[in-house]
């Protein structure tokens, strides 16, 4: 049942995605974003992430991509006009699809070289507590518990990310007056 | 606030400092900006900016001796302050205040990115100044090309990035650990799987970026010929310097693994590419960025040679990455700095026939000028020099001598020696106008005091850098 899942979400998510490159209407490229990325919540939820999964989609799916489409109406982008692409362009384009192709078999291959619990990890999953704050668990508790203990530089470090993006926005997008 | 937090502020201070000042900067011109006028303004962020410098470096002092990192974000510091002081003698961009807060985030993430010890935050001080930079590079708003620099950088960039986090997502993905120390621990146990080698290849694609090499260096001239002159500086001297170090760490802490051969082969491709790419197209330049732009490619070529040897040896090979890019850092700096003269005086200086008759117009500059392009040929006794020597002899060094002929590296170095060469010829086109070729314009250049400041403490660094290098060295090794 959790494998038929998977395969149904994966294809989703594939198909999705190929749609938001190939589809010349962007609003339609937007819309086949959300697909891909509800597609990935709801693997995070067949993983036993229920809590990262419900994220994905509040967070990505829903608050992001509308604002991505809020800006795609805003500026009125019109269909992507029909460049004509030089045939050198797509011969490099399927020369590194033959190598990432090639690498991707070398990968699936060489699976009996793929980590195996014993050379991983020794420790079981245990919950957070004081003694190990950032321990793997799934629920929103410990989630919380370790970005405020163990994560706590990253997130600060992410926050001024964001008011460094929000500061170059500003200064950047600010009408210019004459000098 | 508990102990873990109260450590955690402890080890940062510098860079909590860094960005106190940075919101400190924003909230100065936010009250006063309304009565001052813009030189003022400029003057006032340009103040503050160095100020809190000033103090992150205080609070580095204690750690100098015997930690290596520590120093390594000093030289940040220093090459980050004469940025400051470029941009305050600059009188053309607007906004001085979100230009010095940029400036002070770029270096906390530079910062950041020398002390890291978890690949989260490795990715997070990466983006952090990576965002800031592509801001920077458009922060010239009446130019096109700004634009086009920032638009490019930031293209390239984030496809870089992305890479570089899927290739951390397979090494967390082999071992369960974010923690460099325990992932190098259990990756030296793995076998070599080709999920490693593709890790691998990723991150060095996104450090192949962050360097500017062959063949992820497409943005590199754009950027360097669009973006205004402090941030080139900035993107040429502390980006470099911060991506290549963190690049040795990763390398010293987690590339001791079976696949080292094969990483060793990816890498000296990546070398004798940009070598060759780098010397060869900047001897067409006619453009004094591009210029810059293409010989950087070729010194991330040296830079990478150098890292190479990081697995046998980290500690030397952090000494080595850290002094040539700290004299190569200066030296772009000061470049960047000279080009930002003639920008502001003659509202042109990017050809290098604007540079004609440079020593009648500017003994001072062209001195300076002397002094930086002699040290990114590597010219003795300035500190360019040196920082080659170094290398080279200690790549040579870590080789083993019985067997040569057959190591890689030996035959990169020699390809760099003789690319060496190739280089003193394009860095002599640029004096040859500047002391020989007859002057065009014959109005005395005017200098800006910051930036006079700038470009003497440049020059003096390359040269006491280059005479007393063993000052330096010994903080070191």
């Amino acid at each position: 049942m959790v494998d038929s899942l998977f395969y149904f979400f994966a294809a989703m998510m594939l198909a999705a995605a190929l749609f938001v490159v190939v589809s010349r209407n962007p609003v339609n490229s937007a819309m086949g974003m959300i697909l891909a990325l509800v597609g990935v919540g709801a693997n995070f939820f067949l993983l036993d992430a229920p809590f990262l999964g419900v994220l994905q989609i509040l967070v990505y799916a829903g608050a992001v991509m509308v604002l991505f489409l809020f800006i795609i109406m805003l500026l009125d982008v019109d269909q992507a006009a029909k460049i004509p692409v030089p045939w050198t362009t797509v011969l490099f384009g399927l020369v590194l699809l033959a190598v990432f192709s090639g690498a991707v078999w070398w990968l699936v291959n060489g699976a009996d070289a793929l980590p195996t619990p014993e050379n991983v990890s020794a420790t079981p999953a245990a919950l957070p507590g004081a003694e190990n704050p950032g321990a793997f668990t799934s629920g929103a508790k410990s989630f919380g518990y370790s970005l405020f203990t163990k994560y706590m530089l990253p997130v600060q470090i992410a926050g001024f990310l964001l008011l460094i993006a929000m500061i170059g926005v500003v200064t950047l997008s600010k009408k210019q007056k004459q000098a | 606030m508990n102990a873990y937090y109260s450590e955690l502020f402890s080890f940062h201070l510098p860079e909590v400092i860094l960005t106190g000042g940075a919101l400190l900067v924003l909230a100065a011109d936010l009250l006063l900006g309304k009565f001052s006028s813009e030189p003022v303004r400029r003057a006032l962020a340009a103040l503050l900016g160095m100020l809190a410098m000033g103090f992150a470096a205080e609070a580095l002092s204690p750690y100098l001796r015997g930690d290596t990192s520590a120093l390594g974000q000093l030289c940040l510091l220093g090459l980050s302050g004469l940025t400051l002081l470029l941009i305050a003698g600059t009188s053309r961009l607007r906004h001085p205040a979100e230009h010095v807060a940029l400036t002070l985030f770029a270096t906390v993430g530079f910062s950041l990115m020398v002390t890291a010890n978890n690949l989260l935050l490795v990715f997070l001080a990466f983006e952090l100044s990576s965002i800031t930079l592509y801001i920077l590079a458009g922060f010239d708003k009446s130019s096109p090309a700004s634009a086009e620099a920032a638009l490019k950088y930031f293209l390239y960039g984030s496809v870089a990035a992305a890479f570089l986090l899927f290739g951390f997502s397979l090494l967390y993905g082999l071992t369960g650990e974010i923690e460099l120390a325990e992932l190098g621990a259990k990756l030296s146990v793995l076998p070599a799987s080709p999920l490693l080698v593709i890790a691998w290849i990723m991150i060095l694609a996104g450090f192949g970026y962050k360097a500017a090499a062959a063949p992820f260096h497409l943005w590199a001239p754009d950027a360097y010929q669009g973006a205004p002159a402090p941030s080139a500086a900035l993107i040429a001297a502390g980006s470099k310097l911060a991506g290549m170090l963190l690049l040795v760490r990763l390398f010293a802490e987690i590339g001791f693994s079976p696949l080292g051969p094969a990483l060793q082969t990816a890498l000296a491709l990546l070398i004798a590419a940009s070598l060759l790419l780098g010397n060869v197209a900047a001897l067409v330049q006619s453009n004094f960025r591009r210029l810059l732009a293409y010989s950087a490619i070729g010194h991330a070529g040296i830079v990478l040679l150098m890292i190479g040897i990081a697995p046998a040896d980290p500690q030397m090979a952090f000494g080595d990455v850290l002094y040539y890019l700290l004299t190569y850092g200066l030296a772009s700096v000061g470049a960047f700095g000279v080009a930002a003269v003639l920008e502001a005086n003659d509202a042109r200086g990017q050809k290098l026939s604007d540079f004609a008759g440079l020593w009648q117009r500017s003994p001072f500059l062209t001195i300076c000028l002397l002094v930086f392009i002699l040290s990114l040929a590597g010219v003795p006794p300035l500190a360019g020099f040196f920082a080659k020597f170094n290398a080279f002899y200690d790549v040579l060094g870590s080789l083993d001598s019985a067997a040569l002929t057959s190591s890689p590296f030996f035959w990169l170095v020699l390809l760099a020696i003789a690319m060496s060469a190739v280089a003193l010829y394009y860095y002599l086109q640029v004096l040859k106008q500047a002391f020989i070729a007859p002057a065009e314009e014959t109005r005395p250049l005017r200098i800006a005091l910051p930036a006079t400041t700038a470009l003497l403490f440049a020059a003096a660094g390359i040269v006491l850098l280059g005479i007393f290098p063993e000052h330096f060295l010994r903080l070191l090794f």
